[in-house]
């Protein structure tokens, strides 16, 4: 396998499972939002906030993989031809944010889920419930910062 | 078959809202001090049971209104919960109730001296058709069992309270099975308390009747946490003795409360409401997982709890009764 092969199986992995963990996240809260808004509409609002949440890692992954992507030329110019070392580092920078991505939106969207309950009951709780969900956001980014730095302290 | 708990996220979120509506004390305090049931009635009529006053002409068609949200609420929690049948099992008591009522009407021709209630998991025809013509191939092997040896022992002696334990046993153990087909553990050791406390009751009952150990063991429900044993044995002595021996269960100060009660008044009313309170703790400890059975389960037993609350209350306005008196039965809230 040539180094660009893996490079571009770690833009794969950057973008696809923190995207499913996201989608897991968001679905998840959407359901209990749902649920809470069949009976009370009034907190479609509300709960729309939290269910952004879990929607994030997605997002770190896609910045992630178009880094990478930038960094190996494949947007904005020609490929640079990468050693087959060089194609498992980026691989091995990807992988943060590609498995923390996944597991903490799955996570983010529980506790959402969870903050959905909370403000059914108590609205003016809202900021809680946000600040619960968003504690899960610091491994995401933590993740994310492993990632970028790796991605930017490799030599092409 | 057990399912994710992930499945409970829509049914929950409906819970967490469906719950701030329950009754709490201030509304039923308000039915309470009211000066006539008329008075009590129109509480009732502002909240979701309006929704059911159409087909009520007075105070004393409440059931009717009651036994209507009841049914509209299990109705409800079916369609939205991915185990329909775990939240019909909440209901299934009111298929046994209608089963009873049948069974007296055919074997004892006690006509329509009990309303029947809406149906739980069992088509009240089937139930109907299966009673008038002794045939009960179509309805759940434990019902069949049940009404085989009813209809077996009757034969013998034609004791109408064979009827309501063979029916009793066989709600319980249906209620168990279904809980252990549907993986849930929650539910199993729902019933299992639940079977405790009906147990505890029924000994009061059979040894103030003075019937024989054999009678009792056919009283007890099994399947609960408490052994049979620990009843059969204590039969023939002191209620202290029964009250010594919960005292390490989970049960220890509601069967000390109750067994006082039953022994200064003389009724399990008291051991009843405590019985009452005692799951409705359980459960409300239980509620807070965000997916799962559980809110599910604790809010239509919340449910349940308020429907007899209000019973209770318009009953109790009806007779006359002083407010006081009506409040000690009250049940606690849920919420």
């Amino acid at each position: 396998m040539t180094g660009s092969v893996l490079a571009l199986l770690g833009v794969a992995l950057a973008v696809v499972l923190p995207g499913i963990g996201s989608a897991f996240g968001v679905g998840l809260v959407g359901q209990s939002a749902a649920g809470v808004v069949t009976e009370d509409p009034d907190k479609f609002g509300q709960t729309l906030l939290l269910q952004a949440l879990p929607g994030t890692q997605g997002i770190y992954g896609l910045l992630t993989g178009f880094i990478i992507m930038l960094q190996i030329g494949v947007i904005g110019g020609e490929m640079v031809p990468l050693t087959p070392e060089q194609g498992q580092a980026i691989l091995m920078a990807a992988l943060p944010i590609a498995i923390v991505g996944l597991l903490s939106a799955i996570y983010q969207g529980q506790a959402a889920a969870a903050g959905v309950g909370l403000i059914a009951k108590r609205p003016e709780e809202l900021g809680k419930a946000i600040i619960y969900a968003v504690m899960v956001e610091t491994y995401a980014v933590l993740a994310l910062l492993a990632s970028i730095m790796l991605i930017f302290g490799l030599q092409m | 078959m057990a399912v994710s708990k992930n499945k409970y996220a829509y049914a929950v979120g409906r819970v967490r809202v469906l719950e701030t509506r329950l009754f709490d004390y201030g509304r039923l305090d308000r039915m309470l001090e009211a000066a006539t049931a008329e008075e009590s009635l129109k509480v009732l009529a502002e909240s979701s049971y309006g929704n059911h006053f159409a087909e009520a002409t007075g105070v004393h068609d409440f059931e009717i209104i009651l036994s209507k949200e009841m049914a509209y609420v299990i109705a409800e929690f079916e369609k939205m919960s991915p185990q329909p049948e775990m939240v019909a099992l909440m209901a299934l008591n009111q298929d046994f109730h209608n089963l009873k009522v049948l069974f007296k009407c055919k074997y004892l021709g006690r006509q329509g001296e009990e309303p029947l209630l809406p149906p739980g998991m069992i088509p009240l025809k089937r139930l109907r058709s299966g009673v008038e013509e002794e045939n009960f191939r179509d309805l759940p092997p434990v019902i069949r069992r049940a009404a085989e040896n009813i209809l077996m022992e009757f034969a013998l002696s034609p004791d109408p309270q064979l009827i309501e334990l063979h029916l009793d046993r066989a709600l319980f153990e249906m209620k168990l099975a279904v809980a252990r087909e549907g993986g849930s553990v929650f539910l199993v050791e729902l019933f299992q308390r639940e079977i405790d406390l009906l147990n505890i009751n029924t000994f009061l009952r059979v040894k103030k009747m003075g019937r024989s150990k054999e009678f009792l063991q056919l009283a007890l429900l099994p399947g609960g946490l408490l052994e049979e044993a620990l009843f059969l044995n204590l039969l023939g002595e002191g209620l202290e003795g029964l009250i010594d021996r919960l005292a390490n269960s989970p049960y220890g100060e509601i069967a000390a409360e109750g067994i006082r009660g039953w022994m200064e008044e003389g009724s399990a009313i008291r051991l009843e409401k405590l019985a009452d309170d005692y799951i409705t703790g359980y459960l409300r400890q239980r509620k807070s997982p965000p997916f799962g059975l559980e809110p599910l389960i604790g809010y239509l037993w919340g449910k349940q709890i308020e429907i007899k609350n209000i019973r209770l209350i318009l009953v109790g306005k009806i007779n006359g009764l002083p407010v006081e008196a009506i409040r000690e039965r009250l049940r606690h809230v849920y919420l």
